[in-house]
């Protein structure tokens, strides 16, 4: 580990217990470190209650989520070669929120499964990602993806109105056995992206030259693009899609400390939970008793920041170095 | 390694190749020469297993390179190709352990200490630990040799490795391959632009004109004014240079009239 990166993930894992404490504190009633200490000691049940069964949960599921999000981002600019790859761009997650729609409409009872919808919706974006000549032209890509996104959009759109609408990528009234399940989900699909984190590397040499090296693209590419299917998928499928995360995290790292997937991937997942923290605790507090949902703030966020990043004069994420 | 009736042409396109038979002798020095568009890097591509040919076969020890798996194939031969551009960025050092790739499952972790030699070898020690993207042409030239040697293979392929450097790289890099040769008994092939650097370094050479292998011989045999003249459609005179020895110089037809 160099020093740049021992001093920013010092500084990140500092920022993110300082946000988790005042997460604690803030909401629609105030409760200071010291009422804490006081609730945790058994004298206040109501406000451990608050503690414990509210704010905790929301804490851990919106840290989860951005550092999912973060993560399926970096993987997936590694899979694509392409610096603007993220799976909201690309319409991987407005197409598993249509799947989990269209399963709600078609398939009221079958069990469980937002999160196989969510993953069929992923891959079948997916699918129509990788065939054909998007993967060798960047820019192609990005404007195939970002026209599936409005079109999974509006289709969603279009059953929803007959459906009633439903609100997503928001944290608000998340249950403990939510949290669970994006624990499980999270916690194995970022163990997973951290063991293939060099084969992100390796795919910044071209196909031809992985073949006389003696090792399949398209194996490794696959790989990753599994995992970002199931990391995303498992943020849709419990809270719907956050967008730009993947877009913003990942990028602000490689300014951090370079180009280097080993160091990406994991610290990307810890400023994806911060940020998202950050994110979703500014949308309990500002507009009270009200709130924003963490998905508007990041469209508000992300979308001025892909504008700047794409206008900036030496701007060359697209091309090869 | 030997080519047996090889033939070669994409898809829907005229032929590239036909019918090209020789056999590599191991442990020299191999060019290919021959003018644009004859058919050199595709004749390349198929001695390193990268595409396939349309008939005929490359065998490597008797066995065709089609049916060797991928990953075996990276431990006999090794590639340095005209496109080296990566995506992104990477260090000097992590490049040159991609060609360790083949000898290590994909997972594993690969030490500074087993590429260090071929990092050496290439005179890369100082810019180990820099980005490939602030070094030179002639300086990641020699990145991608390094990451080729670090394949321990027995032959190593060059695609015209020498063009878009200047003089002092160029030599640097023929004096690279040459020591590779002679000390490790590397068997080297490579397509050559320049056709004196490949009468200078080479024990064989390859003559290749519209997708035909015309001639194979020693540099000795091949200085035959009339034979280069028909393969590059030029006139050629062969001078003697003092302290260098015999060079190859070509002379236009309307040039003639002024001199």
């Amino acid at each position: 580990m160099t020093k740049s990166e021992k001093i920013w993930y010092s500084i990140i894992l500092v920022m993110l217990v300082v946000t988790i404490l005042f997460a604690m504190m803030v909401g629609a009633s105030f409760i200071s470190p010291h009422q804490m200490m006081t609730a945790f000691q058994g004298g206040n049940p109501n406000q451990l209650d608050i503690l414990v069964n509210i704010r905790f949960p929301r804490i851990l599921a919106a840290m989860l989520c951005g550092g999912m999000l973060a993560v399926a981002g970096a993987a997936s600019q590694a899979a694509f070669r392409n610096v603007l790859a993220d799976p909201s761009i690309l319409g991987v997650t407005s197409a598993s929120d249509f799947f989990i729609m269209i399963g709600a409409l078609l398939l009221p009872a079958f069990p469980g499964n937002k999160f196989i919808l969510s993953i069929l919706g992923g891959l079948f974006a997916l699918f129509l990602l990788t065939r054909g000549p998007a993967l060798r032209s960047p820019y192609r890509l990005i404007i195939i993806g970002v026209a599936m996104m409005l079109t999974f959009t509006g289709f969603e759109q279009l059953f929803a109105n007959g459906f009633g609408t439903q609100t997503t990528g928001s944290f608000n009234g998340i249950t403990w056995s939510e949290t669970e399940a994006l624990l499980f989900l999270g916690v194995s699909g970022m163990i997973a992206a951290v063991i293939v984190s060099p084969w992100a590397n390796y795919l910044k040499l071209s196909t031809e030259q992985l073949q006389t090296k003696g090792v399949s693209a398209t194996v490794m590419r696959m790989t990753l693009l599994l995992v970002v299917v199931y990391l995303s998928s498992g943020v849709s499928s419990v809270v719907g899609t956050v967008p730009f995360m993947g877009i913003v995290v990942p990028n602000v790292v490689r300014y951090l400390v370079g180009r280097d997937y080993q160091t990406i991937i994991p610290l990307s997942m810890l400023l994806g939970a911060w940020l998202l923290l950050v994110v979703d605790t500014l949308g309990r507090i500002v507009v009270l008793p009200s709130e924003l949902s963490a998905a508007v703030i990041m469209t508000v966020i992300g979308g001025p920041f892909l504008i700047l990043m794409l206008q900036r004069k030496n701007f060359n994420g697209l091309k090869s170095s | 390694m030997d080519l047996n009736q090889v033939s070669y042409h994409y898809p829907q396109q005229p032929t590239l190749l036909s019918n090209i038979s020789a056999k590599i002798p191991t442990g020299g020095i191999l060019s290919i020469i021959g003018p644009n568009g004859a058919g050199k890097s595709t004749l390349l591509k198929l001695m390193a297993g990268i595409i396939q040919p349309s008939a005929g076969e490359v065998l490597l020890d008797g066995r065709s390179i089609a049916t060797i798996p991928r990953k075996q194939l990276a431990t006999k031969i090794a590639v340095v190709s005209q496109q080296n551009d990566i995506f992104d960025d990477m260090k000097v050092i992590d490049v040159v352990k991609t060609g360790r790739l083949a000898h290590h499952n994909l997972l594993a972790t690969i030490a500074d200490d087993e590429v260090a030699n071929y990092i050496h070898a290439t005179h890369l020690d100082l810019l180990a630990q820099r980005p490939l993207s602030s070094l030179s042409g002639g300086q990641r030239q020699r990145v991608w040799l390094a990451s080729a040697l670090a394949q321990d293979p027995e032959y190593l392929l060059l695609d015209e490795p020498t063009t878009y450097l200047d003089i002092h790289y160029q030599a640097e890099l023929m004096a690279i391959l040459k020591q590779l040769n002679e000390q490790k008994h590397i068997s080297i092939i490579m397509v050559l632009h320049d056709i004196n650097q490949a009468f200078k370094i080479s024990h064989q050479l390859w003559l290749v004109k519209q997708g035909r292998l015309i001639k194979t011989g020693r540099p000795a045999e091949c200085y035959d004014r009339q034979l280069l003249a028909s393969i590059f459609e030029t006139n050629i005179q062969i001078v003697d240079v003092p302290n260098y020895g015999k060079y190859i110089v070509e002379i236009p037809d309307d040039e003639k009239k002024i001199i």
